[in-house]
């Protein structure tokens, strides 16, 4: 249902001066049949007319209802999810003497007077890998070392020998610090190394 | 030794002189060599001894090492062109002292320059040239080479049959940790060829480029000078005495990389740079493997 402007505007100079529920009168009827009219023509409803099954409806700037009970933001929750998110550092192991239960045992206090150290990985393990190539080529790696890699590559091949009595072939790399040994010992050199307080 | 070694290395030397082994450079008796020679490496200050007695301004805030000792340096000033050193500083030596991974810093050097790369060279395959639809002549009977059409690539004018077909990205990225050890290699190198200087701070009295071109040819710091240090707000005059110098830059902390150290022949670092540079490295050798994305909050991020 148009609303004709000429009109309307007649009436709001008119309803100016008149009080409340007589201008409720004038635009009730018009309001209330467009309500009645409403859900039957929608595809002819004028948009941006409000229309409210209540009744009426002042189409109005007035600020919305400030009777509200206002928001309050609060920080002092945000500890619960503070205390949920992870670290990223490793933490460092607790102090054990001696092998623990799993069999880890700890580095010694002071690094033992060789003219090589080991460094152990991150998570405190001893640095020694095993690789297989093609399903019969067998690798033992030492990595991380540091200092004369020559004197443990002689150490080692001795130590091996005495546990095998074969003369295993190894690979030192210079540039990147680490020996390969052919074969698979990763639990003897472990157990060597721990016991030289690496 | 640089500029006497590289004077012998030049000469025509039998191979007894040309010894890269022996401890001391042994010169050939018949050398003449200019009086006016200036050696820099004789001017310069040797660094610290391991075990001075001189209390250090700076220690190391990360536990080193028990096998490892510190690096000590002298920590300068910018204020005066000769002012003496105000005193030692210690480095960490996981950052400052790792062995020297050329191939690292390599790798990272063609990653900083290739993989921004998009190569715009494109030519036209016969199918994208315009024209050549249609037969020329026929195939039987015109007395010419039989064809297809006339943007076939033996053609003049045809397309190109193994042309580059661009843009290519040349994008990669290399693993968070070579990159980092990258930059530990590269501050490590500039420090074991006396080519890191550490200042207090940036404060230089007047703003006059001069001022720093004289400061750095008095003190033989070398041709080009990268001076880093923390967070946004630099010192005016600093910004503007560098500002129309093209050897001598300052870049924030986050913006040291491989490419700046090996392109300037000198770094000078302010002390909190070296505290935000041994924090951020050294956070690496000792983090788990990311459960989610770094740039999401984690409680102990560096």
């Amino acid at each position: 249902m148009k609303v004709l402007v000429p009109e309307v505007a007649h009436y709001f100079r008119v309803a100016l001066a008149t009080p409340f529920h007589i201008m409720a009168a004038l635009f009730g009827a018009t309001v209330l049949r467009r309500a009645w009219l409403g859900p039957s023509s929608l595809c002819c409803r004028t948009p941006g007319a409000p229309v409210s099954a209540a009744g009426l409806r002042f189409v109005s700037n007035a600020a919305p209802e400030d009777n509200r009970s206002p928001i309050i933001e609060s920080t002092e929750e945000y500890k619960y999810v503070e205390r949920l998110i992870p670290s990223s550092r490793i933490p460092t192991p607790p102090k054990h003497t001696g092998p623990t239960p799993s069999g880890w045992v700890p580095p010694a206090d002071s690094p033992p007077s060789l003219p090589y150290m080991i460094r152990r990985s991150r998570m405190h393990n001893i640095p020694i890998y095993i690789d297989v190539t093609n399903s019969n080529r067998k690798l033992t790696l030492i990595r991380k070392v540091e200092g004369d890699i020559w004197a443990l590559e002689k150490d080692v091949r001795q130590y091996l020998q005495e546990v095998t009595g074969k003369e295993l072939p190894t690979q030192v790399n210079e540039v990147t610090m680490t020996l390969k040994v052919k074969g698979h010992f990763d639990k003897e050199l472990k157990d060597w190394l721990v016991s030289k307080g690496f | 030794c640089s500029i006497i070694s590289e004077y012998v290395f030049s000469l025509p030397l039998t191979p007894q002189f040309a010894s890269s082994f022996s401890n001391e450079s042994a010169l050939p008796p018949n050398l003449l060599l200019p009086t006016n020679l200036v050696d820099p490496d004789r001017l310069k200050r040797p660094p610290p001894p391991a075990d001075s007695s001189l209390p250090p301004l700076r220690k190391c805030d990360a536990a080193v090492p028990a096998h490892l000792t510190p690096v000590q340096t002298w920590v300068e000033s910018l204020e005066r062109q000769d002012s003496e050193p105000l005193g030692v500083a210690q480095l960490h030596p996981d950052v400052f002292a790792v062995p020297p991974r050329l191939d690292i810093l390599h790798s990272v050097e063609t990653w900083q320059r290739n993989y921004k790369r998009i190569s715009h060279a494109h030519t036209k395959v016969r199918s994208e040239v315009s024209g050549g639809g249609r037969k020329p002549w026929k195939q039987k009977g015109s007395g010419r080479a039989r064809h297809g059409s006339i943007r076939s690539p033996i053609w003049r004018g045809g397309g190109v049959s193994h042309g580059p077909r661009g843009p290519t990205s040349y994008y990669y990225m290399l693993p968070m940790k070579v990159r980092v050890q990258g930059l530990k290699v590269g501050l490590s190198s500039k420090m074991a060829q006396d080519d890191l200087h550490i200042v207090d701070s940036l404060n230089i009295p007047t703003p006059d480029s001069q001022y720093l071109l004289d400061l750095i040819r008095h003190r033989h710091w070398g041709e080009s000078v990268l001076i880093v240090d923390v967070g946004e707000d630099f010192s005016e005059n600093i910004l503007q005495a560098t500002a129309n110098l093209k050897t001598v830059n300052v870049i924030p902390a986050i913006g040291l990389n491989v490419h700046s150290m090996l392109k300037h022949e000198a770094i000078v670092l302010t002390l909190e740079t070296v505290k935000f540079l041994e924090d951020k490295l050294l956070w690496h050798d000792e983090r788990y493997t990311p459960l989610y994305p770094f740039k999401l909050p984690y409680s102990d991020f560096p």
